[in-house]
């Protein structure tokens, strides 16, 4: 990285104004030349400013923070102890500024991208892509490689998928020009195989996930391969392999009791109850969901995400009082985040079957047509559209209301079709 | 006796439909890919 970036990353820092920094040494418009390497300054100006910003030129090279650096990148990308990872990063915050290069520099500030999606600060990561956004033309191509990635993994943060398989793809390119190590290759393939599942591309996913799973085999990381075999699953169900969809997710199971991961054996059960619902075996379905709910070591998404799983299933075959249990159950678990925004699809899920269960006719109509199908329809989720749609149309049916009846089956119908068109 | 032959009619193309094509009435939340960031106890990525 070149002086005239160094210095602009010094200033950005400091929350410096081209104009506080020049004054009395150059003119604001010929520092901004500087900082976007249109000419090289004299050494004096060069010395002057950095005086000012309280910097020296030297590259200084302190060992320790360095391993210390490559161990804090390594925690971003794998199993990590996040009290031991906010530390690190806390004391490397406090020295990197102290003479070490600017090219250390750089890619430490752009990890803090990574750093802060990790420990769940999206607005951090936000404001840190903001400020590095405005010299993210100096940065070389081992820069620009994590830039795109983590650039990706904000927007996959904000399930913003189509715009960050672009920004990983860009990082794939930069691939040809470094050599990175196997394992970082592979993270972005992993990363990259679980986006092609987000968008629904099948074949993709399944390429990716399994040119992952080919490096993380070999350095024995096996959270990654159980991911990998998640997203094998989901892939091999989707196109209806479903002995293969099977062993996958058997294979991420035993893989997770194997680290002891919770999230990971959850996330199996979760995916082969839904599996099992869509094939109609509901005793599996339901087995897998109980599950979830049993283990109290996951957090709140999980838990809710199978609670409101088995009020379905209950329902699907008339287990009325069980259906109720899970109602209840998943009502109470909905109470406790501050964070109701996320939750609000499971609020309406839980609503709509206690109306339902309980035959409150008017309630059930108010909430489903008022509030939950505009809630659906404005967050584009055509996979629930068509299943609340139709039970809707079913319940009007029953009350030989079929002027209403057809509208919402037709609604089913046409969003059945843009679902599949997509 | 006609609304009720349309509504049976759509509903059967409807239910023909997702039959059909099992991939449909599917997901958003029921099904669910791993975490993109890594896998720790301390945080909810699922």
């Amino acid at each position: 990285m070149e002086i005239g970036a160094y210095i602009k990353l010094h200033r950005i820092k400091q929350e410096m104004t081209q104009a506080e920094l020049a004054e009395g040494i150059v003119s604001s418009a010929y520092l901004s030349k500087i900082e976007n390497e249109k000419t090289d300054a004299s050494l004096n100006v060069i010395s002057l400013l950095c005086t000012r910003l309280g910097i020296q030129l030297d590259n200084g090279s302190d060992e320790e923070v360095r391993e210390k650096l490559q161990k804090w990148y390594g925690m971003l990308s794998s199993d990590y102890d996040m009290n031991e990872m906010v530390q690190n990063y806390q004391e490397l915050n406090k020295v990197m500024y102290d003479n070490h290069s600017a090219d250390s520099l750089v890619m430490f500030e752009i990890h803090k991208v990574r750093y802060f999606l990790v420990i769940g600060k999206i607005d951090e990561a936000l404001r840190q892509v903001n400020k590095l956004t405005e010299m993210s033309d100096t940065f070389d191509t081992l820069h620009q490689f994590y830039w795109y990635k983590f650039k990706g993994n904000y927007s996959t943060a904000q399930n913003e998928f189509n715009q960050a398989m672009r920004m990983y793809e860009a990082a794939e390119e930069k691939l040809n020009q470094l050599e990175l190590p196997e394992e970082e290759v592979a993270d972005l393939q992993y990363t990259i195989a679980v986006t092609h599942s987000k968008l629904r591309n099948t074949l993709e996913a399944i390429d990716y996930a399994e040119k992952a799973i080919a490096t993380f085999r070999v350095t024995y990381n096996f959270s990654r391969c159980a991911q990998c075999h998640v997203v094998l699953g989901i892939s091999y169900r989707r196109i209806r392999m479903y002995d293969k969809a099977i062993k996958n997710y058997n294979l991420a199971k035993h893989l997770g009791e194997l680290k002891q991961n919770p999230q990971i054996i959850q996330l199996t059960n979760q995916n082969l109850g839904y599996l099992y619902s869509t094939v109609g075996e509901t005793e599996k379905a339901i087995y897998h969901y109980e599950e979830i709910i049993k283990e109290q070591e996951l957090f709140l998404f999980e838990r809710i995400l199978a609670a409101t799983s088995l009020i379905k299933e209950y329902y699907n075959i008339n287990n009325f009082d069980k259906a109720k249990e899970m109602v209840k159950m998943s009502l109470k678990l909905l109470h406790e985040p501050e964070d109701q925004d996320t939750f609000q699809l499971f609020f309406y899920i839980a609503y709509t079957y206690k109306y339902a269960i309980n035959q409150e006719a008017s309630k059930f109509e108010s909430l489903v047509i008022d509030e939950f199908i505009p809630y659906l329809k404005k967050h584009k989720d055509y996979a629930n559209l068509v299943i609340y749609a139709n039970m809707l149309a079913h319940h009007f049916e029953g009350n030989n209301r079929y002027k209403e009846s057809v509208k919402y089956y037709k609604l089913a119908n046409s969003t059945y079709e843009e679902l599949i068109s997509l | 006796m006609k609304k009720l032959i349309a509504t049976v009619a759509f509903g059967t193309m409807l239910i023909g439909g997702i039959a059909a094509m099992q991939d449909a009435p599917n997901e958003s939340a029921m099904e669910w890919e791993p975490t993109v960031f890594s896998v720790s106890n301390d945080v909810s990525h699922f």
